[in-house]
């Protein structure tokens, strides 16, 4: 099936999002809360575009905007655009500590208001941290509380018993906003503390002993006695199949 | 002549035992009947007391009817019932007092159906409502309840859906989706594992139109359903109610398992080999459960938040399967449809939106309580003709409509005839039919500002524009409320609002800058008496609002001084009295009760 986005064809399977068609084709639309990894969620509402179907039209989020049929996409519109400046503007003052949203409150051109900033937030809500760490198996964290009172925490904000402390969350948080500290061998994240293991080759903490003991269990860590990092264990199969020779 | 103990037997006592009239004491009241009606040596009267649901004039309850005299008596306290027993069981006579006396012609008036309350009012989807025992199903089934379901079986699939999309039948519950259509959608889909779900999550504050229905006549919201279920080769539903609503649980429940005793749900219904069972889910007490797919997200054990329906329930709803989720008033008005046909239906209400609907009238009007009337009522009847006016003789501003996410409607708009789309076209909705009323003495800001603080709290944050842009509302209305605004605040709210409503996900969301929007619209000038002269014109906020009493029209009659929580109104009898502005919390009690007009609402830091 074809559809048309901003004048340009692009070929989509059925089903499949507008934000997924447009990538594949090149095509730009702007987005916080959705990663390649998980479906889109519809939260940030960036991602929205105007559809015109069968000559209705609807302002849409692309990302979970699911194509059945054949329509007609503009990913910029004046309003569309104001509204994208909007929710920029929205974002920036409520996690005012965020770079990325400074980045983009200029460049979207965010006129100045009498609105008050948030100077040490750096979180917007955007889940992805919570879909990450489902995906990891433990869903240590999820959003608690609703409206504007809506984050990210472990249950009670206590230790949680299921946290591997692999990091994942910080991983993928586009707004660098959860805190992780390594020291002296420990590794504190979510008010947990975890111990580092030492790779045997280069030295380098690189996992929690949690984390092993978690792929451990799923039967997936080939030689639990020797620990080796990612790092060198490339460096290694490469040796091996003597790239570097 | 009929022999007297028959004659006794006869009498119908109903006493209401909705949630309004069971806080007033009416199962006192109830329990007091039956225990002395046992006592009379001789007579059998026991059977005849009715414990009913809700008859919507909550303001006088409790209320108790007899019959087939007709008579209704209001306020009844336990002590009233051996007067009651003496005079009208036992003598056929009348307790005067007992009776409504009506406040314009001073009449005492003997049956509730005399009423300008009742006489206005069209009841189909209360129909039963404070006329059946909600424990009895042979009660409904002895008002045609079941009926409609018979008939049913001797209909096709399509002949159902017709019916209904016949008879113009919309979403009860906010939306106003026509509900056949939406069964036909879900009937077209090649899945055919469906579910049938009955909203009856009321969030809205002070609405309870659908509680009166789970109430006061569960078995009509069964009935409903099972033939929805039918028409789709559906096999389980849900009721998901709200957690408060103890009464209404436990009400339902009884009603399945009673429907389920006499093989009108469960397996094999009628003995017609179709097989449909109902249960009943508890909210967690969030308001935007109220929204479909955050209630089906509920169901499925996960938080409650919406998602976008591109495809829509009906397509593709609970765990994935095609879903019929309707309103319990919606629900209510499926047997009557049936039974009834659609033209009889279609001949109710206005072109576009068929029928009756039920409104919670609230508020600062004199007859508070549940009133159903043909769509296309005005809201100068609802409120006057039905609520009797407003409380004190004060002056009405604006009815807000629809619940915290619906719009206020001022006094020019009164004539408004009330329907899905005139509601929407006024800047206000529908939603679920929640009137309140509000008098001269109403902030329109405040009240903006406080369903923004409603809102704030009740959205589930899921989607940025919604939850960040009603946190940025809020702080503008807080800021106006508390003298603090400034040039280009209502410009900015504007521009919110709109991105608001474009960009949100679900209806919560869209229809969140509505009270906001409508109280600009309709009150631009008490927002910029606000902004720019710092003056609250209805003296309700406190860091604009100062009171003074103007010496010339006070009489000395100390009334205000009586009523003043901080003691702050000094003067002799028969004398001016003044106000000491340190003391003064500015509650505006003294202006409330000063029937002079005497006091005056002053702007803070003026004279």
């Amino acid at each position: 099936m074809k559809i048309l986005i901003d004048d340009l064809e692009v070929e989509v399977t059925h089903g499949e999002t507008i934000l997924t068609s447009a990538r594949k084709a090149g095509i730009h639309i702007p987005t916080l809360c959705y990663h390649e990894a998980f479906e889109g969620q519809g939260r940030c509402r960036l991602c929205l575009v105007e559809v015109d179907c069968r000559g209705v039209k609807q302002v849409v989020t692309s990302c979970t905007y699911p194509v059945t049929e054949e329509i007609t996409v503009r990913t910029s519109t004046p309003g569309i655009e104001k509204m994208r400046k909007n929710i920029v503007m929205l974002l920036y003052k409520q996690a005012s500590a965020s770079t990325i949203l400074h980045d983009m409150y200029l460049e979207y051109g965010c006129s100045e208001n009498s609105l008050s900033d948030n100077p040490e937030e750096k979180c917007m809500v955007c889940n992805l941290c919570v879909l990450a760490c489902e995906e990891m198996g433990s869903s240590a964290i999820s959003l608690i509380m609703r409206g504007t009172e809506k984050r990210a925490a472990t249950p009670y904000d206590e230790a949680s018993e299921v946290c591997l402390g692999c990091g994942a969350c910080a991983a993928i948080c586009p707004t660098q906003a959860i805190e992780v500290i390594e020291r002296d061998g420990y590794r504190i994240i979510w008010n947990k503390k975890f111990t580092l293991l030492k790779c045997q080759h280069c030295g380098r903490s690189f996992a929690t002993e949690e984390q092993l003991a978690y792929i451990d269990s799923k039967g997936k860590y080939a030689d639990p006695d020797s620990l080796i990092c990612l790092n060198c264990r490339r460096k290694m199969t490469a040796e091996k199949i003597g790239i570097f020779t | 002549m009929m022999p007297i103990n028959n004659y006794r037997e006869s009498r119908q006592i109903l006493v209401c035992c909705g949630t309004g009239c069971q806080a007033s004491g009416s199962m006192e009241v109830f329990n007091a009947f039956k225990s002395q009606l046992r006592s009379i040596e001789g007579v059998e009267v026991t059977a005849s007391t009715k414990a009913t649901g809700c008859n919507g004039w909550c303001e006088q309850g409790p209320l108790v009817k007899i019959l087939p005299d007709d008579i209704t008596y209001c306020l009844v306290k336990v002590k009233d019932v051996p007067r009651i027993i003496e005079k009208t069981i036992l003598n056929q006579e009348i307790v005067e007092q007992l009776l409504y006396r009506d406040p314009v012609s001073k009449k005492r008036i003997k049956s509730h159906h005399q009423l300008n309350f009742y006489r206005k009012q069209k009841k189909i989807a209360l129909r039963n409502i404070g006329e059946i025992d909600p424990a009895s199903i042979d009660d409904y089934i002895a008002r045609d309840g079941y009926q409609a379901l018979k008939k049913a079986f001797s209909m096709s699939a399509l002949d159902i859906i017709n019916e209904v999309i016949a008879s113009g039948l919309r979403g009860r519950g906010g939306g106003g989706f026509p509900t056949g259509l939406k069964w036909l959608s879900c009937f077209k889909q090649q899945e055919t594992k469906r579910y049938i779900i009955c909203n009856g999550d009321e969030g809205d504050p002070g609405a309870f139109m659908d509680r009166s229905i789970m109430e006061g006549d569960p078995h009509t919201v069964i009935e409903g359903m099972l033939i929805c279920a039918l028409a789709l080769g559906a096999s389980s539903g849900y009721i998901y109610v709200r957690d408060e609503y103890g009464l209404a649980v436990n009400n339902l429940r009884q009603a399945i398992q009673d429907a389920r005793d006499r093989s009108l749900l469960g397996h094999d219904i009628m003995g017609q080999g179709y097989s449909f069972d109902i249960e009943i889910v508890r909210g967690g007490g969030a308001f935007v459960c109220g929204e479909e797919t955050a209630l089906m997200a509920s169901i499925e054990g996960n938080v409650g938040e919406p998602r976008d329906k591109y495809l829509f329930p009906a397509e593709k709803g609970l765990w994935g399967y095609p879903t019929i989720i309707n309103n319990v008033e919606t629900w209510a008005n499926i047997p009557v449809i049936i039974n009834q046909g659609a033209q009889e239906f279609t001949s109710i209400g206005t072109e576009k939106s068929t029928g009756t609907k039920v409104f919670s009238l609230v508020g600062k009007v004199v007859n508070t309580g549940l009133v159903e009337v043909p769509m296309g009522t005005t809201l100068r009847e609802i409120i006057f003709e039905i609520g009797g006016g407003i409380l004190k003789g004060r002056r009405f501003k604006a009815v807000q409509t629809g619940g915290p996410s619906g719009g206020c409607i001022p006094a020019d708009l009164l004539d408004l005839e009330l329907d899905f789309d005139s509601l929407s076209k006024a800047g206000s909705m529908m939603g679920s039919g929640g009137l309140i009323v509000m008098d001269e003495r109403t902030c329109m800001v405040e009240v903006a500002r406080y369903y923004l603080n409603f809102l704030a709290g009740e959205s589930c944050g899921k989607c940025v524009p919604c939850r960040e842009g009603i946190r940025r509302m809020l702080e503008i209305l807080s800021r106006i409320c508390d003298g603090k605004g400034q040039s280009g605040d209502l410009e900015l709210l504007e521009d919110l609002a709109e991105t608001v409503r474009d960009a949100s996900l679900c209806g919560l969301g869209k229809t969140a800058p509505n009270p906001v929007l409508s109280t600009i619209r309709y009150f631009r000038d008490e927002y910029l008496a606000h902004i720019e002269e710092h003056q609250c014109p209805a003296g309700i906020c406190r860091s604009l609002t100062r009171f003074s009493i103007d010496p010339e029209k006070c009489t000395g009659c100390s009334l205000c001084k009586k009523n003043c929580p901080a003691d702050c109104i000094i003067g002799e009898l028969k004398e001016a009295h003044w106000i000491d502005i340190n003391k003064c919390i500015k509650c505006g009690s003294c202006v409330d009760t000063c029937k002079f007009e005497a006091v005056v609402i002053g702007k803070e830091g003026g004279k």
